[in-house]
Formats: C-alpha cells, structure tokens, sequence
C-alpha cells in the first residue's frame, strides 16, 4: 500500500479508468479502485443524505453505495439501467460509487493534464482534479478524496 | 537518527517493552522481599535488562544501552547479594525502568535523550555501595534523605530537575569492579556517599513523579489522569496480540476444514444432489461457528494485563500521600475481550487512585478509628451471570452520602426534596453526576469524586455498568459489570417500511401486541402525543416509520405483502384527518397526497388483524417508549458492523449488521431515536411524575408502615386492627355463636372462646345482621379472644398519619385514612382488658412489686410518630414506669446525655428522622458507660435482615409496635435484671 501512494506521487504517466456519470466521462486513478461490481441487494438507509442510495454487503463489509451522479450534481443515475459500483477504498472504509456505465482504461500523463473550467458543464468544479484531453473526448479526473468527502 | 532494519526494530521494542512490562512488578516483588532475595526474580529482571542492553547495543540506541547497563550493574549486584534491595534502591530502578520504556516507545529520538539523572543514582548504588558494609549502611543515608526530602517536598521542588548535581564520581564508569577502593578509606568515602545519595533523592523526586507532582497533591483534576493514561495506552504496541500456540493452531485446523468444506459444496453444486448439500452446509455451519469461537478466544486477553500494573500504581501513589497501602489483586485470569480491555485501563485506573487518594486515609487517622495503619484495596474480577464483575474495594473512610446530597444540591444538579427522598445508596451513586465532581472543594467535602462522570461515561459506553456501595466510616465497594465481548450482541429483529432493523436486547423491554378491537380503547392522544396504557402508566408512543422519514406501512398478514398505511392515527380507524399532526408530520402530508394511488383495500381493515400494533417497548437509561413497528421478528445474536462516514450524520443508527441472506440489517439506536422524535418533553413530564411518585413512595417509607387488617362492623363504618396482632381469621355462621351467662362463647379448637364486638365497648353502630360473620383471633394476656367483624376485610400495608385524638375513645385507639375512608383503629388490648379484666391480674401484681422498690425506673423512648410514642408511653405509665420521651434519634441522645444513668431502658423506633434507631444504637454501644443500657427495638415490619442488622449494632431485642403485651413482658424482664 504504501509503496503505491509513495510511487504514486512521482508517477506522471497513470491509467485511468473512466466511467460515464450522466453524460460525463471521468476518470479516476485506477489504483484507487478496489473492484468493480454491479449493484448487487442494497439496503435503504432511511434519513441519510440524498447522494447516499444505501448500504450494501461487500464479502462482510458494509458498502455505503454514492449516487456519484447526485453527488456531482449530474442527476441521479437510473438504477434500472445497470448501473455499476465502484468500490473504492477510503480512509472511512470501503465506499462505492454508482455510475451509469464503465469505459475503456485510458494512459494519461498527468504532466499534461490540464485545470478543470470554472464550469464544466455543470459539474462543480471542486471535485475534478483537472481535464485530460484524448483524441476525441474530455475526461474529467474526479477528486475522488474531495468526492468521499463529508460536506459541513 | 536512522535505523535500517524496520523489522529488526520493531522486534526489538515489543520484546523490551514485554520485559518492561514484567520488570514492574517484579521489582515489586523483590521490594516486598527485602533481604531475602528470590534469586529466580533478580535473575529474570537481570536477563531482562540484560537484553535490552544487548538489543540496544546492537541498534546502535546508546542512550537506552548506557541505562539497562547501569541497571544491569545494579541488578548484578543484588544477584550477588551484595546489595540489599531496600524500596530506595527499587524506587531508582523503577525509574529507571520507566525512563527506559518512554525512550523505547520513542525509540528515534531515544539517542537525544538526557539520562544522566537515571545513571547518577544508578551508579551511585552500584560504587557507593561497594566500598561500604552491604548489610546496612546504604539503606540508611539513602532512607534518612529520602524522608527528609518527602518531609520538605519544597525543597526538592526548588532543584532543578534536569541539572545533575555535581558529583565527584565520573558519569559512564559505572563498572563496580573498576570502582574497587581500599576499605581504609571507608570513614572518608561514606561522608562522600552520603552527599551524592541525599541529591539523587532530591533529584528523582523530581524526576520520578513529573506528573504527580504537578496535579496530583490531593485532589487530581480529571482530565489530566485520563489524557495521561490514554497517551499510556496509545503508546503501548496495541497493533499486535499474544495468542497462544495452541490456538492458532485450531485456527489453522479449522481454516482447513473450511476449505475442504468449500470444495465438498462447490462438488455439491456441480452434481445437484440436495442431500449432499444438506451435509455440507450442516458442516459448514458447524466449522464457522467453532471458527467464530476460536476467534472470540484470541481476542480474549487476562485482566491481568491491566491488574498487573496497579501494584506499581499504589505503591508510588501511597508512598507519595505517605500512607501504607496493601493491594490484594483477585482473579488475574478472568478473560475480557481485547478492545474492552483496553478501554477499561483509564476507568480502572482512576478509581483504583481514588480508592488510594481519597479512601484510604492517613496511618493516624486509621489508628485514631480503630483501624489496622496499613489500609487495604482489593482489585478483584470474577464472572458472573454471562458477564464480568470488576470490583474496587477499600476499607477507607468511606463516602458522606449527606455531604455529596448537600453538595449536590449547592450545585443546583438535584433539588432539594429530590435529595430529602434519595436513599443513601443513591446519594452515594450523586458522584457520578455529570458537573458534579469538577471542582475541587467537592473533594474536599465528599473526600471523593474526581471526575467520576467520566468514569461513568467511559463504562456506559462499553455497555458496562458501575455501582458503588459505601458505608461511610468502612469503606466503598465500586462494583463494575462488563460485557464478555462487544463485537457480538443479542438483538431483537423488527420490520418496518419492508426493511429489518435490529433492536438490541439490553434496550427491550417487553414487546407488545394490541389487538384490532383494542386500539381504539389503548391507544390514546395526549396533546400531540400519542401513549398506550401500559398497566396502569401512560407509555409514549413512537411511529418508527415517521422517525425515520419513511412512508408507514403495514404487513398484510392475509396477502404477506407491506402495504402502505394511510391512517393518520393509530388510534383512527378511517382515515381521519387531524389538522394538528398534519402541520407537524411533514411525511403523513405527502403520504396523504399519494392516497390516490393507492385504491381502497376491498376488507375493511380496520377489525382485521393486521390492524392489530406491534410496539417494541424499549428503554435507555431515563427514557421509556414504545416503537412501533410493522412486524417482530426473532430475536437473533448480530456481529455489530460501523456504518461509512457518509452515514454518521444518521443518528438513529448504532451500526449495521449482516443478516443470514446477506443482506444487511440497521441497528437502531434507542435513545438517539426518542431525541429524533423528540420525546424529550414527554419524557420530562414522565419523568417528573415518576420522580413525584418516587418521592411520595420515600416520603411513605419515611412515615412507619403499618399492616392493617381491614374489617367492617356495621355497613357504614370501617374497622381495623394491626395485621400483626391477629391470630387467625375464622368464618362463622351465626347460628355458631352462643350466648351463655351473658357472654358470647364459640367452640374453637376443642374449647371455648369468647367473643367480642367492637361497639361491646366503643360508642360506635353495632353489629350487622348477617349471617356470615368473621371471627378475628387474637392472643391477648396468653387467652385467644374473637372479634367478631363483617366482610369485606383486606389486608394493607399503610403508612398514612395516625390521627389519636378526633376519634379516640375506649377501645379505639385512633383513626387513619385509608383509600378516603376513615378508619377507626381497634385497640383490641383495651377492649380485652376493660372486657375481661380478671385476665390481667396477675400482670399488675407484678408490676407494683417492682415499683415498690424506690423510685420509679425511668425509660426512655425515641420515637418520631406521636401517635405511636404516646401508645408506647401509654403501656409504661399505665404500670408505673417513668417515661421519657424523644422525637428522634439525636434527642434520644441528647435525653439519654443529660439523664445519664438513671435511665433504665431505651425503647426505640427504627425509622427515624436526623438519627435513626440504628445509628442511635450504635453510638451508644460505642460509649463504655452505656454499654449495660438495654435497647429494645421496635419496628412495623421486621425483617429478617433488619433483625440481623439491628443484633449486629447492639439492640436487644426486637419488638412489634403496638404488641403491647410482648413489649411490656420483655421490659419488666430488663428492669427486673437491671434492678
């Protein structure tokens, strides 16, 4: 573990998985990803905050599922559509992030990555780290500490 | 400072910190044994020391090898006899000891580390001693000093603590060989020894106790022992865990199966045959559960761990307060769970401080009471009923519940009147009040209670539970329950909204099930606030569903499906509207929108069962409701698992569980969900009428209860007798009684009794004219006499005034309320006496024989009820004697005082105000020349224990009020001997 975030930090070239979030195309570090699953039996958590869809059962742990798409205020992510989970591994213990559809892994240099715009298409700004330009797309590179963060 | 090899340091530090951890107590051990040196335990410390020595050397960690060497050398030399371990000598190597831990746990600065204060006294032991007899001169300048320095603790406050006094002897030439001198020069060298012995005393006072000496004089603040402690624990290595061999190993085994146990099942699915599955998942659950089991046990850690460092713990802190403390330590075995050993060190540890500070006190004081000068604290742990019982026991001074109900009162925390109503065990438990033990005078009047809150607080979190039993002048007992374990808990499983919830089962009460058709009666509405009758109380209702913001639903029992509920009310059987809830219950608004959704159910519902309520009667701590909810389930053990960040805004949740389908199960915080629906007003009311009725119970009990017996002689007019003087109840028929030579007789176990009536004698209606009559027996003057009564009669126990006067005449004693009835209370004694008064001759005769000897003898009575007083003073002026009378205990006292020993006799009530009959008895059995007084005691109700109590402070004898004919038999028995 430490060996990655320790090479983590020097590294420029990184793979990106990317996903769609409504129309959006991110990407984060895929070393941040833990796993990706489909939306497996999910339990409600009544009074919890509105990006947060349910709890599920990871192999004995519980996963608090985010809507990434409420949460990035990009609309909420159609739940019949297939969505799938991302299970990332943050300092609270294992969180996934619904999105609407999994993309290809992109290379990226980070070196050349580029400021996210005020306003990108909506999205707020905070929690992109940047854009990254392919040949024919954007991505966003999502903030995913930003994004696991709790708001006040 | 670099160090390669992370992997060789981290060994490095968790087996010197082992040996640390042994050298405490084993130092202990050897101080306690003095000269006669147990050469198994220097050894062992020798080794340890030894070790880190060489472990140190070898990581290049100067400062920590330079110390365990100079221990070393004093280590040796006890080995050899040489040096006598006198508690100075251990004191420095305890410190020493200490030092060295804090520089392994810090073990990358430990180079940067001044240790010279450590290594002076060190190798002043080591040389000093060397040169001198060993048998007794280094123990004497070494203790002549360290009193002098405890005596004058300013003194040693004003040196420097850091600078080093300047000593002739060079600092790392500790090497006792090298230090060999002629032992002409022995006079020279002992005047030097003695000067630089004297310093480091000085020196280590400082050093050893920093902070002790800063917060701990008397009255420790509270954070600063828990913040200390905690830094303690933090720091010692809490990411790794012995486990014993053995078990590992059965892991290991049963890791095994399970994976033998997987392929059988993946075999199993491959080849359909449902039979085969059966047995596999029969073995399968089998091996998680003994898996489960196994786990539990490596988690399961002595107690030891946190009892083995108290006796380093009393020794510095009785050294420090000058006291002479034993500490016996009971059930080192008993096995917790890690995590609640860990959390219960800082607890423990400040109340074993407090029992060491504040209970036990001064050898002077001891000795001035009558106690052993040494003082004992008992740590002791044992199971009990599934749980862990931790105990804390000292037979110090003991608690003033007085002093703390006062203090309390002064601080505004409690009320007057809830104070005059608390019993002294809850007076007691006052320290664990919130805001009650932060200031200090508080200590100074209670003489305990330095943040005892926390404690409390830091045991409730665990699940546990903390009492204390004191008796003020013997010593306090605080008794801890823990749970075996947390991570697995007993939960009753509910439904509600479609999804399970996990209620755990320290908060349930009773669940409860009302029917359809009683709903409607049950169920109703307080203000906005709806309570179902419970038994007599009133019992706050709560929709699990509107807590937590889901739509309400119910189960169809019929269609085995959750179907939306559209009431309004529980109690509404159509959908009513109530403008009142409506404004107030935000989801019932939208649930009322959707109603057209839904299309009216074809049955009526509303006498069906699945009308019916299921309420989970819960309760936390000072709240009780009840939750309803969809459906019970059973109960179930759940493995508590913590929700995600995201969710720790959901205060309604204590955790989540994984139940037996996979999916996953909230578990709902109790007391977190009546503040969400904000029963807190109710609560408050509730409470406060439970307080009332509280204090109503205790003002009762204050008041001398009495057990009545009921009856009725005419329709109108309601009779009774105290229940104890009756015999038996006997059922005639009128034609039983016979009227002979104008006295009416029955025939009663083989003779005749006599009968009477109570308006045979008292201006009250006659008779009734029924048939059935009753029949009281009593024994009066050693005859049975009948009292012939009508039904209904009942026995209670009252505690109401006794009004002796507005009734009073022949044969009624007085009159007291029962249920707004005015009862007349029947003095059968008089009613005998005037009836038949040749039973009583021979007793009066022996009353004026005793009179006739001089004065009358005097006797005393205390007595707070003035119906009860006057009753009893009756009985003794009637034959003669002298009385005098007391209100209470403390004018008893003082009567008993000032008529010194003319009084013959002391008649006592036990319930009393200011000074009640036992302590009265006790202090007079504590005075010499009271010591012959008899004491008779009398009570209502006597128990069993009371009798025990009342033998064990001095009384007696023990007498019934208002049996007048023991009493008195049992009075001219005293005075006769006493003349």
């Amino acid at each position: 573990m430490t060996d990655n975030s320790a090479a983590g930090k020097n590294r420029t070239i990184v793979e990106l998985a990317t996903f769609y979030v409504g129309d959006a195309l991110c990407g984060m570090d895929i070393l941040n990803i833990q796993e990706i699953n489909k939306l497996m039996q999910m339990t409600k958590v009544p009074q919890a905050p509105d990006y947060v869809l349910g709890i599920l059962n990871l192999r004995g742990q519980i996963v608090t599922i985010i809507d990434l798409g409420r949460k990035l205020g990009l609309g909420e992510t159609d739940i019949s559509q297939d969505p799938r989970n991302i299970i990332v591994n943050s300092a609270g213990g294992h969180v996934g992030l619904l999105v609407r559809k999994i993309s290809d892994v992109v290379t990226a240099d980070m070196s050349k990555r580029e400021a996210a715009p005020a306003n990108m298409r909506g999205i707020q700004g905070e929690f992109f780290k940047g854009v990254f330009k392919t040949e024919n797309t954007l991505i966003g590179i999502l903030n995913v500490e930003k994004v696991l963060s709790l708001e006040e | 400072m670099e160090i390669e090899d992370d992997e060789i340091l981290q060994g490095f530090i968790e087996e010197s910190l082992e040996h640390l951890a042994d050298i405490e107590n084993d130092l202990l051990a050897i101080e306690e044994g003095g000269a006669q040196i147990d050469e198994d335990l220097v050894n062992k410390v020798f080794r340890a020391a030894h070790s880190i020595k060489g472990g140190a050397g070898f990581m290049g960690l100067t400062r920590i090898q330079e110390l365990s060497h100079a221990a070393e050398n004093v280590l040796g030399m006890i080995r050899a006899k040489k040096l006598i371990p006198t508690p100075e000598i251990v004191n420095v190597l305890l410190i020493a000891a200490d030092q060295l831990q804090n520089m392994i746990e810090d073990v990358q600065n430990s180079n940067e580390v001044d240790i010279t204060s450590h290594l002076i006294p060190l190798n002043a032991i080591a040389d000093g001693t060397f040169s001198q007899p060993p048998a007794e001169a280094p123990p004497q300048p070494a203790s002549s000093q360290a009193k002098a320095a405890e005596k004058t603790p300013q003194v040693s406050e004003v040196a420097p603590p850091a600078d080093p006094p300047p000593l002739p002897e060079p600092i790392l030439q500790p090497d006792p060989v090298v230090a060999e001198e002629p032992v002409v020069a022995e006079s020279a060298t002992e005047i030097n020894d003695i000067e630089p012995t004297g310093h480091y005393e000085n020196s280590d006072d400082d050093s050893a106790y920093p902070e002790e000496e800063n917060n701990d004089e008397i009255a420790p603040p509270p954070g600063d022992i828990t913040v200390k402690a905690k830094q303690g624990t933090q720091a010692k290595g809490e990411t790794s865990l012995r486990v014993h061999v053995s078990l590992l190993d059965s892991l290991m085994n049963l890791a095994g199966e399970l994976v033998l146990s997987r392929n059988q099942l993946l075999q199993t699915i491959g080849s359909d045959n449902l039979r085969n599955a059966e047995a596999v998942g029969q073995r399968i659950d089998l091996i998680t559960s003994e898996l489960q089991e196994a786990i539990m046990l490596t988690r399961m850690q002595p107690i030891g761990n946190v009892f083995n460092k108290f006796p380093r713990v009393v020794r510095d802190l009785s050294k420090k307060l000058r006291k002479s403390i034993d500490l016996t330590i009971v059930g080192k075995d008993v096995e917790l769970d890690k995590t609640i050993i860990e959390a219960i060190n800082d607890p423990l540890t400040h109340l074993v401080r407090n029992s060491v500070d504040h209970g036990i006190e001064l050898p002077e004081q001891r000795k001035k009471v009558g106690k052993t000068e040494r003082g004992l604290v008992i740590l002791k742990a044992y199971h009990e009923a599934g749980q862990v019982v931790i105990e804390i026991s000292d037979d110090g001074k003991g608690l003033d519940g007085e002093a703390l109900a006062a203090s309390a009162v002064q601080k505004g925390l409690i009320t007057a009147e809830q104070a005059q109503v608390m019993s002294d065990k809850e007076k007691v438990n006052i320290i664990f009040l919130p805001g009650f033990s932060t200031a200090k005078e508080v200590t100074d009047v209670s003489g305990r209670g330095v943040g005892m809150d926390v404690v409390k607080t830091n045991l409730d979190q665990l699940g546990g539970n903390v009492d204390i039993i004191s008796e003020k002048g013997a010593g306090t007992t605080i008794s801890i329950k823990l749970p075996l374990t947390l991570a697995i808990i007993p939960c009753q499983i509910i439904e509600t909204g479609g999804e399970r919830y996990a209620i755990p089962q320290v908060n349930l009460e009773e669940l409860l099930r009302i029917p359809a058709n009683q709903v409607k009666e049950r169920v109703e509405r307080v203000g906005d606030a709806e309570v179902v009758r419970l038994r007599g109380t009133l019992l706050p209702l709560i929709r699990l569903s509107d807590v937590i913001g889901i739509e309400r639903t119910y189960y169809d029992h019929q269609e085995d499906q959750i179907k939306p509920d559209r009431r309004e009310l529980i109690s509404d059987r159509r959908g009513k509207e109530s403008p009142l809830l409506r404004r107030e219950d935000e989801p019932a608004k939208k649930a009322s929108k959707n109603r057209n959704e839904y299309p009216r159910s074809v049955i009526d519902r509303r006498y069906s069962a699945s009308s019916a309520l299921n309420i989970v009667v819960v309760s936390t701590g000072s709240m009780k409701y009840g939750l309803i909810v969809d459906r019970l389930q059973d109960s179930e053990e759940i493995v508590i698992k913590p929700l995600g960040r995201h969710l720790q805004q959901c205060k309604g949740y204590a955790g989540a569980t994984i139940m037996g389908d996979g999916r996953i199960a909230l578990i709902l915080d109790v007391s977190n969900l009546a503040r969400m629906a904000q029963l807190t007003s109710i609560d408050r009311s509730d409470r406060a009428a439970e307080v009332a009725k509280a204090a109503e119970e205790a003002l009762k009990a204050k008041l001398d209860r009495q057990s009545l017996l009921i009856f009725k002689n005419s329709e109108t007019e309601h009779f009774a007798v105290p229940l104890n003087q009756v015999e038996r109840i006997e059922k005639i028929k009128r034609s039983d009684i016979e009227d002979l030579g104008g006295k009416r007789v029955m025939k009663y176990r083989g003779g005749s009794l006599s009968l009477i009536c109570v308006d045979d004698l008292a201006m009250v209606q006659p008779l009734a004219d029924h048939e059935n009559l009753l029949v009281i027996v009593f024994n009066i003057a050693k005859r049975a006499v009948g009292l012939l009564a009508t039904g209904p009669i009942d026995a209670l126990e009252v505690s109401a005034e006794i009004d002796d006067t507005t009734l009073s005449q022949p044969g009624i004693m007085g009159s007291i309320i029962i249920d707004n009835q005015t009862t007349m209370l029947v003095n059968v004694f008089e009613m005998v006496q005037s009836l038949f008064p040749n039973w009583f001759i021979e007793q009066e005769k022996f009353v004026v024989e005793e009179i006739e000897e001089g004065e009358p003898p005097n006797i005393l009575i205390a007595e707070d009820s003035k119906f009860f007083r006057n009753q009893v003073k009756g009985y003794m002026t009637e034959v003669g004697y002298n009385v005098i009378e007391a209100e209470d205990g403390v004018e008893a006292w003082d009567k008993l005082e000032e008529f010194g020993d003319t009084i013959s006799l002391l008649v006592t009530d036990i319930e009393m105000p200011n000074m009640n009959g036992f302590e009265l008895t006790q202090r007079i059995r504590r005075e010499s020349r009271y010591s012959q007084l008899p004491i008779i005691a009398l009570t209502t109700l006597a128990s069993a224990e009371d009798v025990a109590k009342g033998q064990a402070v001095g009384v007696n004898e023990y007498h019934i009020k208002l049996d007048k004919e023991r009493l008195m038999v049992s009075v001219h028995d005293y005075i006769k001997r006493r003349h």
